[in-house]
């Protein structure tokens, strides 16, 4: 269900599940535009010889798949704040799952507070997020 | 032996003074590309021709400070790390617009635990446009879990 108003907000409904594109392709468009390129998110043998598990994703667009899967679920949606915990490395071509849960509703001010999570396959949290959103009356 | 970093006098000696300036400046291609390998499908994010076209919400964290902690700082006593960040956008990040990052300690505050004391350092990058509108700010927390001392 797309979101278009604040009355349409129910306190706990979960958002639409969001599989973001971690490939290394993607990556490398991302880090490019950030002007963030480096091996270690663009090349999973030069990470690994920095001891990562592989080359990472970084933080900052896993903020951004944050914000995403929130315009995926309500479109007209004006992102006041993202506060985001990286707890554990989110690794390029491995498969992650972002879920999301209203937590706060504040009718008269428009205003939606959400927690995300960014999850690995075996369901471990590598990213925590929370989110605070304005949507029209 | 390694010394706990004294926490009322650091605040009084850094807190909100900027220490790090930087000018950016990203093109229309870039703020596409930003967005829509994150997964943005709304058009004022993906599309240059629409009429609200700009950087999407998170934009101002890929901004980076010439430096992480001002000049005189002393060593941390610890491993620091990323904790996280946070970002409040407030007007729209627009391509082609100089942006200027102006980077301040914003917060230092210490928390105990059975692990011993963990020291956080909450650094703010102000963004502003040319005309001096504040864009966004931009929260990096590193947490320094220190050594005990001998």
């Amino acid at each position: 269900m797309t979101i278009r108003h604040v009355s349409e907000v129910e306190f706990g409904v979960e958002l639409p599940v969001f599989e973001p594109d971690t490939s290394l392709d993607n990556v490398r468009r991302f880090v490019r535009a950030a002007h963030w390129d480096g091996p270690r998110f663009t090349d999973h043998d030069a990470a690994r010889k920095e001891g990562l598990p592989g080359a990472l994703v970084p933080g900052i667009m896993s903020q951004g798949f944050l914000a995403a899967m929130i315009h995926r679920w309500a479109p007209d949606a004006l992102i006041e704040n993202v506060d985001t915990v990286f707890r554990a490395p989110v690794i390029v071509d491995e498969a992650y799952r972002i879920a999301g849960v209203v937590t706060d509703i504040d009718a008269a001010a428009g205003r939606v507070e959400i927690d995300l999570t960014v999850t690995n396959e075996k369901g471990e949290t590598r990213v925590f997020g929370t989110a605070t959103v304005r949507l029209p009356a | 032996m390694t010394k706990s970093l004294d926490i009322d006098a650091l605040r009084e000696r850094f807190l909100m003074k900027d220490f790090d300036e930087q000018v950016f400046e990203f093109s229309a291609a870039e703020l596409v590309d930003y967005a829509s390998s994150c997964g943005e499908l709304a058009p004022r994010y993906t599309d240059p021709a629409h009429p609200e076209f700009q950087a999407p919400p998170t934009f101002a964290t890929c901004l980076r400070p010439g430096r992480r902690l001002p000049e005189g700082f002393p060593n941390l006593p610890g491993l620091g790390m990323d904790a996280g960040k946070a970002v409040a956008p407030k007007a729209p990040i627009l391509p082609g617009v100089p942006l200027t990052a102006r980077s301040h300690l914003h917060d230092i505050y210490a928390k105990t635990g059975r692990s011993g004391r963990m020291t956080f350092l909450v650094t703010r990058m102000e963004i502003y446009d040319p005309a001096g509108t504040l864009l966004a700010n931009a929260d990096t927390r590193i947490v320094i879990r220190e050594k005990p001392e001998a």
